[in-house]
């Protein structure tokens, strides 16, 4: 996969690409950022959405829950599950998640989604990740990218000036390829605070 | 009425409608019995053979057979709150109740003062029923696969098997695939 046109790979990404994203007075709001990337999920042809409440997601889930619709599935794990049935179907499904969710989910993903080869996108947001300082989140911020790797998951942390080129990416490994997907939150994407 | 019993009359009842197998003797016995396309062997995953159903339903607006176990079941009893948050799912939700972990060597499942079919009630499944009977086992199913609603069909297994066949040894993404493509056919 190309790195080069998707900005800073997973490793690169620390203080200052989450600092370059708050800057400026014209900057859209969370709530904006959000709804655009919802826009440009639904029209690649992902979906339907799942998912498990987060707070840094909440803007995104309340423009998934606006009109496209997003079903709420009470366990991460299960909400793989439910979308691996979807993709069987022959739909792109995504599931949004937290990174805490993701630790709970990493049997789904490594007995089921990664080894039958099933194209799914997750969208995990990044707590435990600056400026997240919460402790009980500290350890999973920091084994969430290396996780996903360990899996066999391509993963990048998506940046608002990118999102075409990060979902047109996501679209080519899950359909193409095959195999699930992520797209990393940082908390400040969509305006969270700690 | 034993596993390999209520396995084939799931079979029988259900020649094309996507049937997901939950991971342990149930997959091995199916893929035995029948190695249809409608198939699905969960061989790992253990407690997502419902959810995986539910999202059959859900997203292809088809009937959608999960044959579940008691310790599955066990491990994830929130896909009930799932599937029955939808009252018009097309899934029917086939609960094998051998009373134990089969595969694992046989412990017992904590669950001798559980009630299933009051969960499934509970959760919002339009119909929950028992039996002990294979031939009952697919008439229920039958009728359940004509209910455009989430069913439940509990059965308590009393019976042993004779001889559990081998490990699902398919190639796991081929797998996938071949069940895809056949549920794009329906």
């Amino acid at each position: 996969m190309s790195t080069v046109t998707l900005g800073a790979p997973r490793t690169a990404a620390g203080p200052s690409a989450e600092t370059a994203e708050t800057a400026g007075p014209a900057a859209p709001s969370g709530a904006e950022t959000a709804a655009e990337l919802a826009d440009l999920l639904v029209e690649a042809g992902f979906g339907p959405f799942f998912g498990t409440p987060c707070g840094i997601l909440a803007p995104l889930y309340r423009a998934l829950e606006g009109g496209i619709g997003l079903h709420t599935v009470p366990r991460e794990d299960a909400a793989v599950g439910v979308a691996v049935g979807a993709a069987a179907a022959g739909r792109r499904p995504v599931v949004l998640m937290q990174n805490s969710g993701l630790g709970q989910s990493v049997n789904a993903l490594a007995s089921l989604a990664v080894p039958y080869q099933v194209p799914l996108l997750l969208i995990v947001s990044l707590r435990g990740v600056v400026p997240d300082p919460t402790q009980e989140n500290l350890v999973m911020g920091r084994i969430t990218e290396p996780l996903l790797e360990g899996c066999g998951i391509p993963a990048f942390r998506l940046c608002a000036d990118r999102f075409p080129a990060q979902i047109a990416w996501a679209r080519r490994v899950a359909g193409m390829e095959h195999r699930p997907v992520a797209l990393l939150v940082p908390p400040r994407l969509f305006g969270w605070s700690a | 009425m034993n596993k390999t019993e209520a396995v084939r009359a799931v079979i029988e009842a259900a020649p094309r409608e996507p049937i997901v197998f939950t991971t342990g003797y149930s997959c091995r016995i199916a893929k035995h019995v029948a190695d249809r396309p409608n198939h699905f062997y969960m061989t790992g995953s253990m407690g997502l053979a419902a959810s995986i159903a539910t999202g059959l339903a859900l997203a292809g607006r088809m009937h959608a057979v999960a044959v579940d176990g008691d310790g599955s079941l066990l491990m994830n009893p929130g896909c009930l709150i799932t599937a029955g948050m939808t009252a018009d799912l097309p899934l029917v939700h086939v609960l094998l109740d051998d009373g134990a972990y089969a595969s694992t060597g046989g412990q017992d499942t904590p669950s001798a003062r559980a009630d299933f079919v009051a969960w499934a009630k509970a959760c919002g499944y339009a119909s929950a029923t028992r039996t002990r009977d294979p031939v009952e086992l697919a008439l229920l199913l039958r009728r359940a696969l004509a209910t455009p609603a989430p069913s439940f069909i509990h059965c308590p297994l009393a019976d042993e098997d004779e001889r559990v066949p081998p490990r699902v040894d398919l190639e796991l993404a081929g797998h996938f695939r071949r069940f895809s493509r056949h549920v794009a056919t329906l």
